[in-house]
């Protein structure tokens, strides 16, 4: 049975789901919502059963939009839930369809013999467990940026409303600025500590391979490079002489491109370590 | 239901009217008593800045209390000349007076329709009434119901969606900017008239800190007592503005006193989030081209206005749908209040009716008796229990529709009390 769920079912709900998002926005009516709900709820029941029953690598592009994806799609319920008026969907889905749209794209690793996630979690040992955790804290980094990059977009167009004076409660309903930029904020300090230490982790296995000169042409290895500098910038520029608003959500969405390249460019430690 | 309204309100009775026919306090417990007991009515006053409304009713009598009475009883209680309170007021009576409150409770009648006050003033209005023990059944069924039909015109129109005064727009302009107040600087420019109400409602968002300035060091001072503030120099202006989350600006001054370039050198200096600026001034203190949404967010007197406009004119288009939810409820209160009245006849008769066939039937059992079977006796019973609900269905069904001219005697109730001497 579980067998049966493709990536079209959820893919399809959240697609509805951000369709009735639209049209809430459009004429306002608690069914709408509730049907959006509904159909989010859904598709992530369809996402999870998906996960579970044919386990995603995190080496393969698609695993790793895949896990993204559904770690946005629990930020989504969650906002949606917690957040009932206002606009969470219309912001959150097109990020979750996005990279599972983007995750079709490349080469499907699901039923390659390198074996999935979970078998790796179970025979965790050498090379192999430091290409895991270089995985996951990448991963747990990537959720980071993708949130950050959520609150910039949020951001950007709240600062649009104001700018343009649109009257308070017309047009889509939406968190304060400051709310948005604190979301931003805590996102990226959340991904940075997990972006450096998966980094460095991967420096450490090009060293241990001797690949340390090759690996540098490797486009993972320099997208992950681009997205810490990008990071460290962004840190610098926040912290250091107090940029924020506008610029920091120009650099985040900067962050959250390198990112997605680096997910979508070939893994070499995890292919690596589990063939 | 003998139901009377008689008031003055802001359409027809100017301000210095109003406010002298005002009831407060220890005089409106008074007035209330005063009614209860000089008209044998059940009373509730309701009294705000923009109307009062007397709202009478006796049930069972035969009549309402007299307008012409009413009025001077009013102009009695403020110790007024009749001929000067008279003009003002205005009189309602039954189904019309139903249709008044709905209005009134679900402001379709206030001054800014929409705004969600006079509610609560009607709720008050009734609880200290009922306080003073002169709500009775009338009274007490209705004002539920305009509650209820208040809040239903709410919910399912959008008659009160947004702001329509310019200090509240203000506050919800700050809100899409703001999340928590409690680490937010307020500065305050200058001392106009025109800020008071936007600094009240600041002051309600609980900030950290209030600043006021002035050219006049004397007139900070006042506001700034005022309000709970600190006052600072007028020359420290650039540094409070540094270390200001929330600007009000009020001053007079024929010049901008902010000019971009100005602006620009405290913006370097600030290392805070978003500066929210809101100039009421005329002419305006801070140069238009400061605001761009993200770091400086300038709304003048005009925007504020605008949005007010909108909020209104958006109202207005809920009127209708509310006005229609209103002509239901007053057409199903009345209905009710009738089928209410009518209640105690129809059982009156219905139990005259069916004293009147036992008796007939039992005498005409006790006569066969020995020569039914228990078949017999139930078709004979089944029989008369039919013709009696044929007869009385005639007279309960033209009963439960006939429509009496408002404040007339229902004729229809009357004939048939005194046809079947249904007299209590």
């Amino acid at each position: 049975m579980m067998e049966r769920v493709t990536i079209f079912c959820f893919e399809a709900s959240y697609a509805v789901a951000l369709a009735l998002e639209l049209l809430q926005l459009m004429k306002p009516k608690p069914l709408l919502r509730v049907l959006g709900l509904g159909f989010g709820s859904a598709g992530f029941l369809a996402h999870t059963l998906f996960i579970l029953a044919q386990p995603p690598s995190l080496a393969d592009p698609l695993g790793s939009v895949l896990f993204l994806a559904w770690i946005l799609a629990i930020f989504y319920l969650y906002g949606s839930v917690h957040h009932r008026h206002l606009a969470w969907g219309l912001f959150v889905l097109p990020f979750v369809l996005g990279l599972i749209v983007l995750g079709e794209l490349f080469p499907s690793g699901l039923t390659a013999a390198r074996g999935s996630l979970w078998d790796d979690l179970l025979h965790l040992r050498g090379e192999r467990f430091w290409g895991i955790l270089h995985g996951v804290l990448l991963l747990c980094a990537a959720v980071g940026v993708s949130v950050g990059c959520v609150a910039s977009v949020m951001y950007l167009v709240q600062v649009e409303k104001l700018r343009a004076k649109t009257a308070p409660g017309q047009g889509m309903k939406m968190l304060s600025l400051e709310r948005i930029e604190a979301m931003n904020r805590r996102a990226i300090l959340w991904a940075f500590p997990f972006l450096t230490v998966g980094l460095l982790v991967g420096i450490g296995l090009q060293v241990q391979r001797n690949e340390f000169t090759e690996g540098w042409s490797s486009p993972k290895i320099l997208s992950v490079l681009g997205l810490w500098v990008v990071f460290a910038i962004l840190l610098y520029l926040r912290y250091g002489v107090h940029v924020r608003g506008r610029q920091a959500a120009w650099w985040t969405l900067l962050a959250f491109g390198l990112m997605l390249l680096a997910l979508v460019s070939g893994h070499p430690f995890l292919q690596g370590g589990t063939s | 239901m003998n139901l009377l309204v008689v008031g003055a309100s802001f359409k027809t009775a100017p301000i210095d009217v109003r406010e002298r026919l005002g009831f407060a306090g220890p005089k409106l417990a008074s007035a209330l008593q005063e009614l209860n007991s000089r008209f044998d009515c059940e009373a509730v006053i309701l009294s705000t800045c923009n109307r009062v409304e007397l709202y009478l009713a006796r049930d069972g009598a035969p009549n309402a209390p007299d307008v012409e009475l009413i009025g001077e009883f009013l102009a009695q209680e403020h110790q007024l000349p009749v001929e000067k309170v008279r003009p003002h007021l205005y009189h309602e009576g039954h189904a019309e007076a139903v249709k008044h409150l709905f209005r009134v409770a679900s402001s379709l009648d206030s001054m800014i329709v929409g705004e969600g006050q006079i509610a609560g003033q009607v709720k008050r209005a009734y609880e200290f009434a009922q306080e003073q023990g002169t709500v009775g059944a009338v009274l007490h069924v209705l004002f539920q119901q305009a509650f209820a039909v208040a809040k239903r015109v709410r919910t399912q129109t959008g008659i009160g969606r947004g702001h329509a005064s310019v200090s509240s727009v203000a506050v919800d302009y700050v809100r899409q900017v703001f999340d928590h107040f409690n680490d937010k600087t307020v500065l305050v420019i200058g001392a106009g008239k025109m800020g008071e109400l936007t600094l009240r409602h600041l002051k309600d968002l609980q900030p950290r800190k209030i600043l006021v300035t002035n050219r006049s060091p004397d007139k900070a001072i006042s506001v700034a007592q005022g309000c709970g503030g600190q006052a600072i120099a007028w020359e420290q202006l650039d540094d409070a503005l540094v270390q200001a989350d929330i600007v009000l600006s009020t001053t007079g001054a024929p010049e901008p006193i902010m000019t971009r370039r100005r602006f620009d050198g405290i913006l370097a200096r600030r290392t805070g989030g978003t500066m929210v600026i809101l100039d009421i001034a005329v002419p305006r203190d801070f140069d238009p081209r400061i605001h761009d949404g993200d770091r400086a967010c300038l709304f003048n007197i005009d925007d504020l206005k605008r949005i007010r406009e909108q909020t209104l004119s958006e109202r207005q288009k809920h009127v209708q749908p509310a006005e229609n939810i209103i002509a239901q409820e007053v057409k199903s209160f009345v209905s009710d209040w009738k089928r209410r009245c009518h209640g105690p006849v129809i059982a009156r008769l219905t139990k005259a009716f069916e004293e009147r066939r036992q008796a007939i039937v039992g005498q005409l059992l006790h006569r066969l008796n020995g020569k039914l079977t228990d078949d017999d006796r139930a078709e004979i019973e089944g029989a008369f229990r039919l013709l009696q609900n044929r007869l009385l269905h005639g007279p309960i069904s033209a009963l439960a529709k006939e429509t009496a001219p408002e404040g007339q005697r229902h004729t229809l109730l009357e004939a048939l009390r005194k046809l079947f001497h249904l007299e209590e």
